[in-house]
C-alpha cells in the first residue's frame, strides 16, 4: 500500500473538487436513508387512517376525513419523491466531481509519466519492452484511476449508509438489528473472495487471449512454409487446442461468476426473510410495528450495494497498489545522461575525436568497442565498414550522445562531449538511423520533425537532396500524402530517404548515416553521394556502410572488426593494402553490375 | 457513421446466422430455458409469499405459520439460487463450444486461402477476425438470447403477481414504467455515442504512445521532446475531455434510475393507503409491492444491456461471415490424383503468370511476371536459375509450389498438370528452403518436424548430423528441445539456415526448390552449408536460385532469367562459351569465389 502514498499530493491538489464531493456523497446518502422512516410513518398511520376513517364512515365528518387522509397520503408520497430527487442531485454532483477529479489526476499522471519517457536514455529502452510500458501509461494508470475516484466515492457512501441505517435501525430495535445484520459482513467477504478469484481467472484467460493473437499471427506469418510442407492441418489442430484452453479459462471464469449467483442470492435475500422471521415475532409481541419491518426490509436494500461496494473496494485498492508500484518503477528511474544544465554550448564546428574508447554492452556483456581512437578534423567525411556486429553502430551512436564511452573520452572540437549540453550537441547533429523510424504523419511533417519552423523550400530541397522529391511529386497528395496505416505505405528505399531527408533539413554541422542507403539502389546512391558532395569541407559526415560504392570518395575509411579498428586509410591505399576491404571491394562490385543488366 | 450504424439495427438474418452455430447445443439450449424461466419465476414468487405471511401468520399472531413460511421460502431462496447457478454455467458452456467451434472454422478457412489472399490482407486484420471479432459475438451465443427471455419472464410474472395481488395499485405502479425505458434507452443511446467517441481518443492515445516509446530515440535525437510534450498533452487532453463526457451520462442515469424507481414507492404508498381506506388493500400487500416496485426494473436494465451487446455483435458478426464468404483458396478438381511416390520430373511449358488475378489472359503486352517461360527438370537433374532482382525467379518455385495458379500454359509434375494433383500430396513431395528461413516459437526439434509427430527424434538427430547443424544444436541447453525465441532472432543467420536444410531432409522429398541466402555468413559456416547443400541435392530433382558460384557450376542446367523470360540456357560450359549475359555475370559475379570453392 505504500506505492499509493505519492497520491495524496494529487489529492490535494485537486481539493477543491474532492472536498464537495465528497460531501455531497454524505448528502446523498442521507436523503436516500430518510426515505424508509417516511415509508414506516405512512404503513404505520395507514391502519390508523383507516380506522377512524371507518368510525367516521356515514357522518358529515366523513368527506372531510377523506380529504385530510387523502392529503397526508399525498404529502408522504411527495416527501417520499422529494427526498429521492435530492439524492438524486447530490449523487449527481458527487460524480460530477469526484469521478472528474480521478480523470484530472489520470491526465495529469499520464503527462508526467510521458515527461518522463521523453528524459529517459537509450539504456531505459533496452530494459523495458514497448508493449510494457504502453500498458503501465494506459491500463495501470486506469487501475490507480479507479482508487482515486470510484474506490474513494463508493468507501464514503458506504461508511455513511452503513453508518446511518445501522444507527436508525438500532434506535428502532438492537435485536432485530443484530439478526439483520448477520448476512452483511458475509457479503461483504463473499465479494471480496469472489472479486478476486475472478481477477486472477480473467488475468489467466487474458493471457490465453495473447497466446490466441501471437499464435494466430505466428501460423500467418510464416504461412507459406505451412503451406509448402503441407502443415495447415496439423497447425489448425495447434490452433484447436489453443482454441480449446481459452474455452477452458473462460468456463473456469464462468464458474466463479455462475457459483457467485446463489450466494448473492441466498445471503441477500435471507436478510429480508430474517426481518419478516424475527421483525414478525417481535411484532406479535407487540415490540415494533409492521411498519419498522417494511423500513427494515428498504433499509437491507439500501445497504447490499454499499456493503458488496466495501469487498470490491479492497482489490480496487490492491490492484492499484500494485500499478502504483509498477509507475513508480518508471517516476523514479534516473536518466543516465542528465540534461544539460549549466553545461558549455559554444557553436559546434564539426571535429570528432574517440580517444581509446571502450564500450561493453551491460546486457549482453559484449564488448562492442575496443579501444577505438580516430580524429575526424571538421568538415571531411569519415566512413566506417566492418562485418554485422563488429561495432559500427554503437561507436556512431556515441557521438549524439545516445551511449556514452566506458572507458576513454569522445571528444568534439577538442572538449569532451560529456562538458557539453545534450540538447546543444544533438541540434548540430543530422542522424539517419539504420532502422528507418517514421511516424503516421505526412511526408511534410515526417522530414520537417528535423527542423519544425522549416518552409515548404526547405522540405522540397532536402527532399530533393535526398532524391525524394520525385517520387513525392508523383503522389496524389504530394507533402501531404500520409504515411503509415492510415495513408500510404511507401517502400523501403522511400523511407529511408524520407529519414535522410528528415536528417539534411537541418543543415547540420555533423551527419551521421547509420547505413542509411541499404535500402535504395545503386543509381539512387550515386545520386544522394553526390548532393552530399557538394557540402564537403562545411559538414562532417559520418557514413557507416556495408557498400563500397558508398564510402569509396571518404576522406578516411576504418575498418572495424569485433570492435577493433583493423584498417584505415583511404580507398586507393586500402585497395592496395589487400585486406578485409580490397576483398569487401572486389565481391561487391558484381552486386553492381547485376543491377546494371537491368 | 453513427446514423448508419443505428439504422441497420438488428438484421435478422445476420442474426439467425449466428444463432445457428447454436444448433449442435439445441437440447442443451431448451434445457437453459427451462431452467432460466423457473427461476425468474421463483424470484418474483417470494414478495407474495412475504405478503401471505404478513397477512396471515403475522397479524394473527400464527408464530408456527410464520416459521413454516420462513422455511418456505428459504428454500425458494436456495432453489432460486442453484437454478441460476445452473443456467448461468450452462448458458456460457454452450456459448463458448459455439465461440469454439466458429474460431477453429474461422481459422481453417483463413489458413485454406492461397497466397494471393495473403498477399492483399494485412496479417492484422485477420488476427482481429479470429481474435475480438470472435469474441464480440460471444455474449449473444452465450448468455445473450436466454437472458433475455428471462428478463422477459421475469417482468410478465412480477406484473403477473402484481395484478393478482391488486390491479389499480398494479396499474399505478408500472404508471412509471414509460418514463423508466425512456431514460434507460436515452441513456443507452447517449453513452453508446459518447463511448464511440472515447474508444477513439483511447486508440489515438495507444498509437501515440506506441508510436512515441519506439521512435524515442529519433524524438530524442532531433531535440523535438518539448514539441511532442505537447502533442501529448493535446491527445491526453482529448482523451480526459471524452470521458468526463461521458462520466456526465453515467452521473445523470443513476440517480434517474432511482428516482424513477422511488417515485414508484411514493404512488405506493400514496394510493395503497388510499385503496386500504375502501377496505380491499392489506399491509402485507403494501409491503410487496414496495418489493416489486424495486425489483421491476432489474429486468429491463438488463434487457437494455443485452441490446446493446447484439448491436455490437452484429458488426462483429458482419465482418466475420464475409470473410467466410469469400473462398480464394485453390481449387482442388473433385477426384485429384492422389501421389504415393513421384519421380521428380518437372515440366514448364510456356507458362505465364501475373499476380494480378484480372489480368487480360490474351494480352502478351500487359505486365507479366513471367512471360511464356518453359524448362524440363530430369528426375534427379539440377536446374539453377540465375537473374536480377525481379527476374521472376521466385516467382517460378511459388508456382511450382502451386501457391498460386498461373493464367496460360502448363507445370507439369512427372507428366501430370499439378492442377490435376492433390495438394497436400504434390508439396509433400517437394521441400522448400526459403532466403528468409522461418523459425516458430517452439523447440529447435519442433521446429525441424513442423510438429509432425511421426518423425522420430532419431531421424531428427540424423538428418541434423548428415546437415552439420548437430554441432551447434548439440552445444544449445536443452539441444533438441532447447525452445526458439521470437522466431529464431537468438540463433545466427547461418544457423537457422542449417535448420531450414535439417527441415528439408527429414521430410525427405524427391523435389528441392531452394532460394539460395544472399547475404554474407561467415567462412566457417558457409563450408558447412556447403557441405550441406551438396547432401541436399545428392539425388533429388532440385531447382535452386543460385547465389553461389558451386551450385551454379555443377548444376545440369542454368536458366538465365531476365524481365520474366528466359534469356540462356545450358549448363555452365555452354554457357561460358557464348559470350552473353551468363558469362558477364560470371566474370564479375563469381570470380573471386573460385579460390574459396
Amino acid at each position: 500500500m505504500r506505492s499509493l502514498k505519492p497520491l495524496n499530493f494529487y489529492y490535494w491538489s485537486y481539493k477543491r473538487l474532492f472536498v464537495p464531493g465528497l460531501l455531497c456523497a454524505v448528502a446523498s446518502s442521507v436523503f436516500a436513508i430518510i426515505v424508509p422512516m417516511i415509508v414506516r410513518q405512512a404503513i404505520d398511520s395507514i391502519p390508523r387512517f383507516v380506522s377512524t376513517y371507518r368510525a367516521f364512515q356515514g357522518t358529515p365528518l366523513e368527506s372531510y376525513l377523506y380529504t385530510d387522509f387523502f392529503i397526508s397520503l399525498s404529502v408522504f408520497g411527495l416527501i417520499i419523491i422529494g427526498l429521492s430527487i435530492g439524492s438524486g442531485i447530490f449523487s449527481f454532483l458527487m460524480r460530477q466531481t469526484v469521478v472528474v477529479a480521478s480523470r484530472h489526476i489520470e491526465y495529469d499522471l499520464r503527462n508526467r509519466l510521458y515527461d518522463q519517457l521523453q528524459s529517459l536514455s537509450h539504456d531505459f529502452y533496452l530494459e523495458h519492452a514497448t508493449g510494457d510500458l504502453i500498458t503501465r501509461a494506459t491500463s495501470d494508470i486506469e487501475q490507480v484511476r479507479r482508487y482515486i475516484g470510484p474506490a474513494i466515492m463508493y468507501t464514503t457512501r458506504a461508511v455513511v449508509t452503513i453508518v446511518t441505517a445501522v444507527t436508525v435501525m438500532f434506535i428502532i430495535s438492537p435485536e432485530l438489528t443484530l439478526y439483520t445484520l448477520i448476512p452483511m459482513p458475509l457479503l461483504a467477504v463473499a465479494v471480496f473472495l469472489v472479486a478476486k478469484m475472478v481477477h486472477v481467472r480473467s488475468d489467466e484467460l487474458q493471457k490465453q487471449y495473447s497466446v490466441l493473437t501471437s499464435k494466430v499471427h505466428e501460423a500467418l506469418s510464416g504461412i507459406r512454409v505451412l503451406k509448402a510442407y503441407a502443415r495447415e492441418e496439423r497447425e489448425a489442430e495447434a490452433f484447436d487446442v489453443e482454441s480449446s484452453h481459452y474455452r477452458k479459462r473462460s468456463l473456469s471464469l464462468a464458474m466463479i461468476e455462475a457459483a457467485w449467483r446463489p450466494v448473492f442470492v441466498t445471503l441477500v435475500g435471507s436478510s429480508t426473510l430474517i426481518v419478516v422471521w424475527v421483525g414478525g415475532t417481535l411484532a406479535m409481541a407487540g415490540e415494533i410495528t409492521l411498519g419498522n419491518i417494511a423500513e427494515y426490509i428498504i433499509y437491507v436494500a439500501l445497504m447490499t450495494f454499499p456493503v458488496a461496494a466495501m469487498g470490491f473496494v479492497i482489490t480496487m485498492v490492491q490492484r492499484a497498489a500494485a500499478s502504483m508500484a509498477r509507475l513508480n518503477e518508471i517516476f523514479d528511474a534516473k536518466p543516465s545522461i542528465p540534461s544539460s544544465n549549466g553545461a558549455e554550448r559554444t557553436p559546434i564546428k564539426g571535429g570528432i575525436s574517440f580517444n581509446n574508447v571502450s564500450f561493453r554492452h551491460p546486457h549482453s556483456g559484449v564488448l562492442a568497442l575496443d579501444n577505438v581512437s580516430f580524429d575526424i578534423p571538421p568538415g571531411s567525411t569519415v566512413a566506417i565498414v566492418g562485418r554485422t556486429g563488429s561495432g559500427k553502430t554503437t561507436l556512431v551512436e556515441m557521438i549524439p550522445r545516445l551511449l556514452d564511452a566506458q572507458e576513454g573520452a569522445v571528444l568534439i572540437d577538442g572538449k569532451n562531449i560529456k562538458s557539453v549540453a545534450v540538447d546543444h550537441i544533438r541540434s548540430a547533429i543530422g542522424y539517419v538511423p539504420q532502422d528507418v523510424f517514421l511516424f503516421s504523419d505526412t511526408v511534410a511533417n515526417n522530414i520537417s520533425f528535423g527542423e519544425m519552423d522549416a518552409g515548404v523550400d526547405e522540405i522540397e530541397r532536402a527532399a530533393a537532396e535526398a532524391d525524394l522529391l520525385e517520387n513525392v511529386r508523383e503522389f496524389k497528395e504530394g507533402f501531404e500524402t500520409f504515411v503509415g496505416e492510415r495513408g500510404i505505405t511507401l517502400s523501403g528505399g522511400q523511407k529511408q530517404r524520407t529519414s535522410i531527408s528528415r536528417a539534411l533539413i537541418r543543415n547540420p554541422k555533423i551527419l551521421i548515416m547509420d547505413d542509411a542507403l541499404s535500402a535504395v539502389d545503386v543509381n539512387t546512391e550515386r545520386t544522394i553521394l553526390s548532393h552530399l558532395r557538394k557540402h564537403f569541407g562545411k559538414r562532417t559526415i559520418v557514413i557507416v556502410s556495408h557498400r563500397v560504392s558508398a564510402v569509396q570518395d571518404a576522406d578516411q575509411i576504418i575498418v572495424l572488426d569485433d570492435g577493433r579498428i583493423i584498417e584505415r586509410g583511404n580507398h586507393a591505399s586500402l585497395l592496395e593494402n589487400k585486406g578485409f576491404y580490397a576483398s569487401l571491394y572486389h565481391k561487391q562490385q558484381l552486386e553492381q553490375e547485376l543491377e546494371a543488366l537491368e | 457513421m453513427s446514423k448508419k450504424e443505428e439504422k441497420k439495427g438488428i438484421d435478422r438474418r445476420l442474426l439467425l446466422r449466428i444463432i445457428s452455430y447454436l444448433g449442435p447445443y439445441k437440447g442443451w439450449v431448451s434445457l437453459a430455458f427451462v431452467t432460466v424461466m423457473m427461476a425468474a419465476f421463483l424470484g418474483p414468487l417470494v414478495p407474495k409469499l412475504v405478503q401471505i405471511t404478513i397477512d396471515r401468520d403475522i397479524v394473527s399472531g400464527d408464530a408456527d405459520g410464520l416459521r413454516r413460511m420462513i422455511s418456505i421460502l428459504f428454500m425458494i431462496l436456495v432453489a432460486e439460487g442453484l437454478l441460476s447457478f445452473v443456467n448461468a454455467y450452462m448458458t456460457q458452456w454452450i456459448g463458448q463450444q459455439a465461440i469454439y467451434d466458429l474460431r477453429t472454422a474461422v481459422y481453417r478457412h483463413i489458413q485454406r486461402q492461397s497466397l494471393r489472399f495473403f498477399d492483399g490482407t494485412p496479417i492484422g486484420r485477420l488476427i482481429t477476425r479470429t481474435t475480438s471479432d470472435v469474441e464480440s459475438l460471444s455474449q449473444v451465443l452465450s448468455a445473450g438470447l436466454v437472458t433475455i427471455m428471462g428478463d422477459l419472464f421475469k417482468i410478465i410474472f412480477i406484473s403477473w403477481f402484481m395484478f393478482s395481488l391488486n390491479p389499480g395499485l398494479a396499474f399505478v405502479t408500472l404508471s412509471v414504467m414509460p418514463l423508466m425505458l425512456y431514460a434507460t434507452f436515452w441513456f443507452k443511446r447517449k453513452v453508446r455515442e459518447a463511448y464511440r467517441d472515447t474508444r477513439k481518443q483511447v486508440a489515438r492515445l495507444n498509437s501515440f504512445l506506441q508510436e512515441h516509446i519506439t521512435g524515442m530515440r529519433i524524438v530524442q535525437l532531433f531535440g523535438r521532446e518539448e514539441e511532442e510534450m505537447s502533442r501529448f498533452d493535446r491527445i491526453n487532453d482529448d482523451h480526459r475531455q471524452a470521458h468526463i463526457h461521458t462520466i456526465f451520462y453515467y452521473a445523470l442515469f443513476f440517480p434517474i434510475v432511482d428516482i424513477v424507481a422511488t417515485t414508484a414507492l411514493g404512488l405506493v404508498i400514496w394510493f395503497g393507503g388510499l385503496t386500504a381506506m375502501s377496505g380491499t388493500l392489506t399491509l402485507g400487500v403494501l409491503i410487496a409491492f414496495i418489493q416489486y416496485a424495486r425489483r421491476f426494473f432489474e429486468p429491463i436494465r438488463n434487457l437494455s444491456d443485452q441490446f446493446n451487446t447484439l448491436q455490437s455483435a452484429m458488426a462483429g458478426a458482419e465482418r466475420i461471415f464475409d470473410l467466410l464468404d469469400t473462398d480464394e483458396s485453390i481449387q482442388e478438381i473433385d477426384e485429384p490424383l492422389e501421389w504415393e511416390e513421384v519421380e521428380g520430373r518437372i515440366e514448364f511449358r510456356n507458362v505465364w503468370f501475373s499476380y494480378d488475378p484480372e489480368m487480360d489472359k490474351d494480352d502478351d503486352e500487359a505486365d507479366w511476371i513471367l512471360k511464356d517461360v518453359s524448362f524440363t527438370v530430369n528426375p534427379g537433374q539440377s536446374l539453377a536459375i540465375v537473374g536480377a532482382t525481379g527476374a521472376g525467379k521466385t516467382t517460378i518455385i511459388s508456382l511450382l509450389l502451386r501457391f498460386y495458379d498461373i493464367q496460360r500454359g502448363t507445370i507439369l509434375v512427372d507428366g501430370f498438370d499439378i492442377r490435376m494433383v492433390r495438394l497436400t500430396d504434390l508439396r509433400e513431395h517437394i521441400g522448400l528452403v526459403l532466403q528468409d528461413v522461418f523459425l516458430f516459437s517452439g523447440s529447435i526439434r519442433d521446429n525441424i518436424t513442423l510438429r509432425n509427430t511421426a518423425l522420430k527424434l532419431e531421424s531428427v538427430v540424423k538428418a541434423a548430423r548428415a546437415i552439420g547443424a548437430s554441432g551447434f544444436i548439440e552445444r544449445l541447453p536443452d539441444t533438441y528441445d532447447h525452445e526458439v525465441k521470437e522466431r529464431g532472432m537468438s540463433l545466427s543467420h547461418g544457423q537457422r539456415q542449417l535448420l531450414s536444410f535439417a527441415r528439408v531432409l527429414v521430410y525427405d522429398p524427391r523435389i528441392l526448390v531452394l532460394d539460395e541466402a544472399t547475404s554474407s555468413v561467415d567462412t566457417e559456416t558457409e563450408e558447412t552449408i556447403q557441405h550441406a547443400l551438396e547432401t541436399l541435392m545428392k539425388g533429388r530433382t532440385s531447382i535452386a536460385i543460385a547465389h553461389r558460384l558451386s551450385t551454379v557450376q555443377h548444376a545440369d542446367q542454368i536458366l538465365v532469367m531476365h524481365r520474366g523470360q528466359v534469356r540462356e540456357r545450358g549448363n555452365h560450359q555452354e554457357l561460358i562459351a557464348t559470350d552473353g549475359l551468363y558469362r558477364t555475370l560470371y566474370e564479375l559475379q563469381y570470380q573471386d569465389q573460385e579460390v574459396e570453392a
